[in-house]
């Protein structure tokens, strides 16, 4: 007996759901890389036939409502409301105002409860109200006073909620699709590398980071991410031509291979394997990839702005550089994120040394990416002299110290930038490469715990 | 089954007691839908943290209220894995754990994802968690203490207000000066310590030793030195340590600890911060009385703090410097290299415990051989500007003096013996310093000896200036600007000093004329010197440069 009222119980705690939808419910999501997100929510609509308002409460807190699309059989939108009103207690006072609330006063002393009648009139700064013929400010005294509302005025809810009135054709239950954007939910690529200093060989694992700030959980969804960033036409567009201090470029060459990954058009898809619970305010990782033994090339750099001089040393940047190609490299292309180099220490435990964000990298690439700066290779550059040769004509004379405290030789990418117009190298210590018109390269080889130096004449129009 | 029939059982009781409609929903679902099993991963039973500095900070010590570097946790622990699928919790993470970058290693071939959930359980969380749920709302009689309970209905809790729902009708949450709270049904299935939860899948119960490692922010470290000078200041006693903090609400207990030094690469990390939540606000309808106007500032101030910038509320949980113990241990780190870094090993295990900065011995030399050095920067064109020079200690990081090497970076305090007592002389910066570098430490300025510079003549005639002899390899040709400085430096000490005078010439300009040998440095002019006891010297100069025609 007992167990059977518990089965009835439980059938109504089923049966009772808000505006006349069944829990059968499917959602996809379809995540960018830029902090945009598409939600295809399908749902049973219980419909009545007739002119009716459906709500929805469990859709993203930061929904584009404008970007929402309601769609079922036989039924027409009338219209769409997003209603972002809170009920809050302040509102609550403030929609009753006018109309009339039950206060019961509590007597301290006795804890005997009187009831009234009482008419909101005014809620500015203190609520006054109308007992009677009496005009009160609520609690004016301190004393404890309960205030009863009857109802909760009709667009005040606990959440923003989405609001879409149909005129439906016949009543019944049918499939519906509510599909909308939302910012909140994004995705990134992490990604592990391990550097194996003995025979130069990196370890990749690449994790998807989902995240999800945007309020609500999305429960068992099918996931979709794509590496691409659609163009957004509120996304802020950047000036053009404004001079940026350019970043080290990570990619050095393009790769031109295909991989076997599903695409959208340029976009790369990523699916996730199974259905998936995104819970607010959750981190979720899912692996792509796990590739062993990438050979990878381990070096200096050092990048020298226009007339830089400094009055200590500077470090060096520490590079490691491998390809994404199929051959010899990771073998897929790889979408935007953050790569965190490990290597391991002498007890064989892996320590971190420093990250490097990517950009989407085609297969076949080659990337070269600086971890940090190294403690023992430094650079000191000094403008040595500046000499006007005519009006237009300046030469610099530029000094460059490398050291290194390393036991082995290394080799340093010296960079001289900032080389603009019709600059050339008067004169230099060592054969440069002229690797744009504005930089000139050398590679200076400094070594085991010795220095070299380098000298270079440029003349400029500056 | 049993389980949610139970829950369902006492819905169910709410719901007549109530009268109510119960919006079971989401019960029903989790009845109904296939969760994974739970399983907490046990304590770590072995710990390694490694911590690094603050990106960026190039030299200096660390700031207990604001600690900007971060460590890497690596955590041993035991797991016990029953057959299917599992969510296995590692409860007790760094709560400054950047949750992107964790790896667990050693567990079977299933992983499906990692989690982390940013939200904690709090009475906040709890609230929310309950909006459109049953509650017991308990109602204490101040006076007889005696308890009302009523079922109830969580309507909202948007801006830091609640309101609920009863039988009589719907009323606001402490809006009415009685002693009101909620009683909660479930602990809205949130986790009280940050936790990482890994899905996995396997085939059979089994027992693995897995680790998890991740990095975690709020932690720092940097090396103190102490410099001692010997009476006579030709040489100096160097001692250090690393100070190494953790601001992270989570010890590490007997953990291998390291230290890194080196500044590696971090990119602007986003960082999903923990929600920590807070407190059941209870915010009311506008509270006025006839005697006192109200003050919009009260809901304002609650409405900031409920509103506050998550970052800041992270950083607060993090800083919050509950009184950071300072524990110091004697015995010397290790030093070998990673990569292009350098790892300081703590020998013994250590206990690097919640909000507490930590010493342990970094290096111990002595009779370094130093030599003092006083400078002064002087740009041509500065007419009458006196400045008091700079006292720079100088010495060579290699072996020939006693040092040879490497100097992770941090903060000196050189102290000086007077009298049989150790003074304080100067505390600076130092940056990281390979073997093989010089040193140079700042000791401040030294009122005793002053520089003055005046402009004796701006002239754009040769022959007025021919009175001092000619730098050698200097060919006059476009020389069109001359000005003729003289520097005076006064020394009040009773000892001869060493003196540096480096010059700042505008653009292309060159000192063509000096009473003293001219040297260079880093590309600029300086004049070495030595400026008798209680005396003064003077240095006269004349430089010249192009003037720029077109902006005349």
């Amino acid at each position: 007996m007992r167990t059977r009222l518990l089965v009835i119980g439980c059938s109504i705690c089923l049966q009772w759901v808000p505006a006349a939808f069944a829990a059968e419910r499917t959602l996809s999501v379809t995540i960018y890389a830029d902090d945009l997100a598409l939600v295809q929510d399908r749902r049973d609509v219980e419909l009545k036939g007739g002119r009716q308002r459906l709500e929805f409460q469990d859709v993203s807190a930061q929904i584009r409502p404008e970007t929402v699309s309601l769609t079922a059989a036989d039924i027409s939108i009338v219209e769409q409301n997003f209603d972002f009103d809170l009920l809050t207690p302040a509102k609550l006072m403030e929609k009753a105002v006018g109309q009339e609330v039950t206060i019961v006063r509590v007597n301290p002393a006795s804890g005997a409860e009187t009831r009234e009648q009482a008419l909101v009139l005014a809620t500015n700064g203190g609520v006054v109200l109308k007992i009677g013929q009496r005009i009160e400010v609520l609690r004016d005294d301190g004393l404890p006073v309960r205030v009863i509302f009857d109802k909760v005025p009709d667009n005040l809810r606990a959440r923003p909620t989405l609001s879409v009135t149909v005129i439906g054709g016949r009543s019944g239950s049918r499939q519906a699709t509510l599909s909308y954007l939302t910012p909140g939910l994004g995705w990134k690529a992490d990604y592990v590398a391990l550097y194996n200093e003995s025979d130069g060989k990196i370890d990749v694992q690449g994790w998807v980071t989902l995240s999800n700030s945007s309020g609500v959980t999305y429960d068992n969804a099918q996931t979709l991410l794509v590496a691409g960033s659609p163009a957004q036409a509120d996304a802020g567009a950047r000036p053009a031509n404004v001079y940026r201090a350019q970043p080290r470029p990570s990619l050095q060459q393009p790769g031109t291979e295909s991989g076997s990954r599903e695409r959208l058009g340029d976009y790369y898809l990523y699916p996730l394997a199974e259905r998936t619970t995104i819970a607010n305010l959750q981190t979720k990782q899912v692996s792509f990839l796990d590739v062993h033994g990438v050979p990878a090339e381990h070096g200096y750099e050092y990048r020298n702005a226009w007339l830089g001089t400094s009055e200590t040393p500077q470090s060096a940047k520490s590079i490691y550089s491998f390809s994404t190609g199929a051959h010899a490299g990771l073998g897929d292309q790889l979408p935007a994120g953050i790569l965190r180099f490990y290597m391991r220490d002498k007890r064989g435990d892996p320590q971190f040394i420093g990250e490097s964000r990517i950009d989407h990298t085609p297969m076949g690439s080659t990337l070269s990416l600086a971890t940090g700066d190294a403690f023992d290779v430094k650079v000191h550059a000094v403008v040595e002299k500046r000499t006007r040769l005519s009006t237009f004509d300046w030469q610099s004379d530029m000094r460059y110290d490398l050291t290194n405290a390393l036991p082995r030789p290394v080799t340093v990418k010296l960079l001289q930038q900032g080389l603009w117009g019709d600059s050339r190298i008067k004169a230099e210590s060592l054969k440069s490469t002229r690797r744009s018109a504005e930089t000139a390269e050398w590679a200076v080889t400094v070594p085991a715990n010795g220095k070299a130096s380098l000298t270079a004449s440029f003349e400029t129009r500056f | 089954m049993r389980a949610a029939s139970k829950r369902c059982g006492f819905a169910m009781r709410l719901i007549l007691a109530a009268g109510l409609p119960a919006s079971g929903v989401a019960w029903g679902a989790a009845a109904m839908a296939a969760n994974p099993q739970d399983t907490s991963a046990d304590k770590p039973s072995a710990l390694a943290v490694t911590v690094y500095r603050a990106p960026g900070r190039e030299a200096g010590s660390i700031d207990l209220d604001d600690l900007g570097g971060f460590a890497l946790i690596t955590e041993t622990r035991t797991v016990h894995l029953p057959a299917g699928t599992i969510r296995l919790r590692f409860e007790g993470v760094a709560d400054g754990i950047e949750p992107a970058s964790a790896i667990v290693t050693g567990l079977p071939a299933g992983v499906i994802e990692k989690n982390r959930d940013a939200k904690l359980l709090s009475p906040a969380a709890l609230i929310a968690a309950a909006v459109g749920k049953p509650v017991t709302l308990l109602r204490t009689d101040k006076k007889s203490g005696k308890l009302q309970r009523l079922a109830g209905t969580v309507l909202s809790d948007a801006e830091g207000g609640v309101v609920f729902k009863t039988s009589e009708g719907i009323e606001a949450l402490r809006c009415s000066g009685l002693p009101e709270t909620f009683i909660f049904t479930g602990a809205a299935d949130l986790a009280a310590t940050p936790t990482l939860s890994v899905l996995v899948r396997s085939s059979t119960p089994m027992t693995r030793t897995v680790t998890l490692s991740y990095l975690a922010r709020g932690f720092d470290w940097a090396a103190d030195y102490v410099a001692t000078l010997s009476a006579d200041g030709k040489t100096a006693d160097l001692g250090a340590w690393v100070t190494l903090a953790n601001g992270n609400g989570v010890g590490f207990p007997d953990a291998h600890t390291q230290v890194v030094a080196g500044s590696v690469n971090r990119e602007s990390g986003e960082v999903e911060p923990l929600d920590v939540g807070g407190p059941i606000l209870a915010q009311c309808w506008p509270r006025g009385s006839t005697s006192d106007q109200p003050t919009p500032m009260v809901m304002q101030l609650a409405g900031a703090t409920r509103g506050m910038n998550m970052d800041r509320m992270y950083k607060m949980t993090l800083a919050a410097p509950a009184a950071l113990e300072e524990v110091v241990v004697a015995r010397r780190v290790q030093q070998e290299q990673l990569g292009d870094l350098k790892l300081y090993r703590v020998p013994d295990r250590t206990t690097v415990a919640s909000r507490q900065s930590k010493q342990v011995r970094l290096m111990d030399r002595s009779g370094i051989p130093v030599t003092f050095v006083y400078g002064v920067d002087v740009a041509v064109g500065d007419d009458d500007a006196k400045e008091p020079a700079r006292r720079l200690l100088r010495t060579k990081n290699d072996a020939a003096n006693h040092l040879g090497l490497p100097l992770p970076s941090g903060r000196v305090a050189v102290f000086a013996v007077q009298q049989g007592e150790r003074l304080l002389q100067h505390e600076s910066d130092i940056r990281d310093l390979a073997v093989g570098e010089e040193v140079e430490v700042d000791m401040g300025e030294s009122p005793d000896v002053q520089a003055s510079v005046r402009t004796e003549t701006v002239d754009i005639d040769q022959r007025k200036v021919r009175e001092l002899p000619l730098v050698p390899g200097v060919i006059l040709r476009s020389v069109q600007i001359d000005e003729l400085t003289r520097v005076e430096v006064s020394n009040a000490r009773a000892v001869a000093i060493p003196f540096e005078l480096r010059v700042r010439l505008p653009e292309g300009g060159r000192v063509l004329r000096a009473d003293h040998p001219l040297g260079t440095k880093n590309g600029r002019p300086i004049f070495r010197l030595t400026v008798p006891a209680n005396g003064s010297a003077t240095v006269r100069f004349q430089s010249g440069h192009n003037e720029d025609k077109l902006h005349r």
